[in-house]
């Protein structure tokens, strides 16, 4: 299904139906409208839009964020749970290549600040105005820019070099902040 | 056979380090606490700090971020210091050993800092507590060797 296609072919029923009106024009397309369970793509210029009429309804919370390599970028889904109701709307976000950016959630709901920021460690989405963007997952000797969750990342090959040892007890550690004499 | 090493085998307090489990290798070990197995009748407990332990019960895989964090805990551990990898990802890895967040198997991890430590292996998917106490009788038996 191609990301420009404005119409909209699945028919907007029931609690999932009414939300998805409710988001307006930055929907640009319904994938999916059942009973308990919602799948819209949202116009990646008008994330944070979408994400503050997500928050402003009654009962509704950011349940986590996933995201996934396609061909013309990573599609980031947030899914959005209405515990009251028992429903769950994602909303598909595409950060498309070259850049991969999109707007950061995290400026409107504090809750998607971790999970953008394992978005961006493992699949290198990146998020310009998120307020807090350091490594979370990876750890500190992993180079920048790569990306193990990528389909182009081979788990064997592409593994960079291990973190290096400590120093034996009795080589004096010279690491700055363990001197303590 | 030293006074020390003599009262050592009578009392081996454990550290227990998760370095990534599944908790299910933790599960097993918390059976040999308790009355079932009870381990406390060998004269082991469980400690709150490495600088206590005279045996670190590692279980999970050796993650990239936790194999410093195993040495620098090894290293704290007063010595000798018996190592129980217990669990296959503790001694191989297990299935996942072809992650990209993969460090080393824990006896490599220790070596690398110690080549001269003692690591024994507790196999199974999770040991059971059975083979843990055999791994703890044979520990007793190789400082008698000391």
């Amino acid at each position: 299904m191609s990301v420009t296609q404005q119409s909209i072919d699945v028919p907007l029923m029931g609690f999932v139906g009414e939300v998805i009106e409710r988001l307006g024009d930055v929907v640009i397309d319904v994938e999916q409208c059942e009973p308990r369970r919602g799948t819209a793509r949202v116009d990646p210029a008008k994330t944070m839009e979408a994400a503050q009429r997500m928050h402003a309804m009654e009962g509704c919370r950011l349940a986590t964020a996933t995201g996934i390599e396609v061909r013309d970028g990573i599609d980031v889904l947030y899914h959005w749970a209405f515990e009251p109701a028992g429903v769950v709307i994602t909303l598909k976000v595409l950060a498309a290549r070259p850049e991969l950016a999109l707007d950061a959630v995290a400026t409107v709901v504090p809750s998607a600040n971790w999970i953008e920021r394992e978005l961006h460690d493992l699949l290198g989405a990146t998020f310009p105005n998120h307020p807090d963007m350091r490594r979370l997952l990876l750890d500190d000797t992993w180079p920048e820019g790569l990306h193990p969750l990528r389909k182009s990342f081979d788990q064997i090959k592409d593994r960079p070099p291990l973190p290096p040892n400590q120093s034996p007890p009795d080589v004096e550690t010279k690491a700055p902040g363990r001197d303590r004499s | 056979m030293a006074l020390t090493t003599w009262a050592l085998r009578k009392s081996l307090w454990v550290y227990h380090v998760n370095t990534g489990a599944c908790n299910n290798c933790d599960i097993e070990v918390l059976a040999l606490l308790t009355p079932r197995f009870d381990v406390e009748r060998l004269g082991m407990i469980l400690v709150g700090s490495p600088r206590h332990a005279d045996v670190l019960a590692v279980t999970g895989v050796c993650t990239r971020q936790t194999m410093p964090r195993l040495q620098e805990v090894y290293m704290q551990t007063p010595k000798p210091c018996v190592v129980l990898a217990v669990g296959a990802c503790a001694n191989a890895q297990g299935i996942f050993t072809e992650a990209y967040h993969m460090g080393t198997a824990v006896d490599e991890a220790i070596k690398a800092v110690d080549p001269n430590a003692i690591v024994l292996y507790v196999p199974g998917c999770p040991p059971t507590p059975e083979a843990m106490i055999a791994a703890a009788a044979k520990g007793m038996e190789f400082l008698k060797t000391l």
